[in-house]
């Protein structure tokens, strides 16, 4: 338990810088080029709690389906869970991007930035987590 | 692997994942969506993209099987639930960003949440209904002569 809290707050942590740095400065520029698709920056911050509890349980998740069948493999196993979900974030993706008039550019560079930002929570967690050893007598 | 049960679990849940979303997301949630038409394409553009829709179900559809094929020890329905619950959970947690940047209303929020917890959760139990692995620990061995 002690292993699996320390898992999601490091895991949290860091996407939490991440998304900040690649949404908040890096793709900015992209981003200003559709306006009416985003809110206002102070009507964003009025819902800042929501990015919050967003990100809180995508790294909960996380963790938890490493625990329950990842767990072991450490580092690789958490690279390949990262990959594998975020394989299948770029499906969801997909989705918005045929139903909502978003830049391809824009869903380029989240996917890619995506795979890596799941591949550096998967090896976090991978490093940290380890399962209960069973008791032996 | 099984690759032909594997197959089949991925057809069926890749039928069930897209049905469901036609039907919660654009008939059940039309009215909703309707509120803000500025987030979304036109008719005609929708059309043009559609065939992105389908791939990305399809991208969807197959790493959840995958993840209940190789991932869930157990297997069977419950457990592949479980995982479809989970995973549920990651796309609830990407609709709340979404809601934090974009101008959707909280009746969406909580229509997108719920639609993705009952497709994945069910996704997944039709998954671990039909894929069952071959016992791993499953050995064949010769009787010594007595």
């Amino acid at each position: 338990m002690k292993r699996f809290i320390l898992a999601f707050v490091a895991a949290y942590i860091f996407i939490f810088f991440w998304g900040w740095l690649l949404n908040g400065v890096l793709l900015k520029d992209i981003y200003v080029q559709t306006p009416n698709l985003w809110r206002s920056q102070s009507e964003m911050m009025s819902l800042f709690h929501w990015i919050i509890i967003g990100q809180a349980l995508i790294v909960f998740a996380f963790v938890m389906i490493y625990a329950s069948g990842f767990a072991g493999g450490g580092v690789a196993a958490g690279v390949r869970l990262g990959v594998l979900l975020e394989i299948a974030a770029i499906g969801m993706r997909m989705g918005f991007y045929a139903v909502q008039p978003i830049p391809g550019k824009l869903i380029f560079y989240g996917s890619v930035s995506g795979i890596i930002e799941m591949i550096i929570v998967g090896a976090i967690v991978g490093a940290i987590y380890k399962p209960a050893v069973a008791r032996t007598s | 692997m099984n690759w032909k049960k594997f197959f089949f679990a991925f057809i069926a849940a890749f039928g069930f994942i897209f049905l469901f979303g036609f039907l919660w997301y654009g008939k059940l949630m039309h009215g909703p969506h309707q509120e803000v038409p500025i987030l979304w394409r036109t008719e005609t553009d929708f059309g043009n993209h559609f065939s992105t829709l389908v791939f990305g179900h399809i991208v969807m559809a197959f790493f959840l099987t995958l993840l209940c094929a190789r991932f869930v020890p157990a297997g069977g329905a419950g457990a592949c639930a479980v995982m479809g619950i989970l995973v549920a959970l990651v796309y609830a947690g990407a609709d709340m960003i979404t809601f934090a940047v974009q101008p959707l209303t909280t009746k969406i929020l909580w229509g997108w949440i719920v639609g993705v917890l009952i497709q994945f959760t069910i996704g997944g139990a039709i998954i671990g209904a039909l894929y069952k692995a071959p016992p791993s620990n499953m050995t064949f061995v010769k009787e010594r002569p007595r």
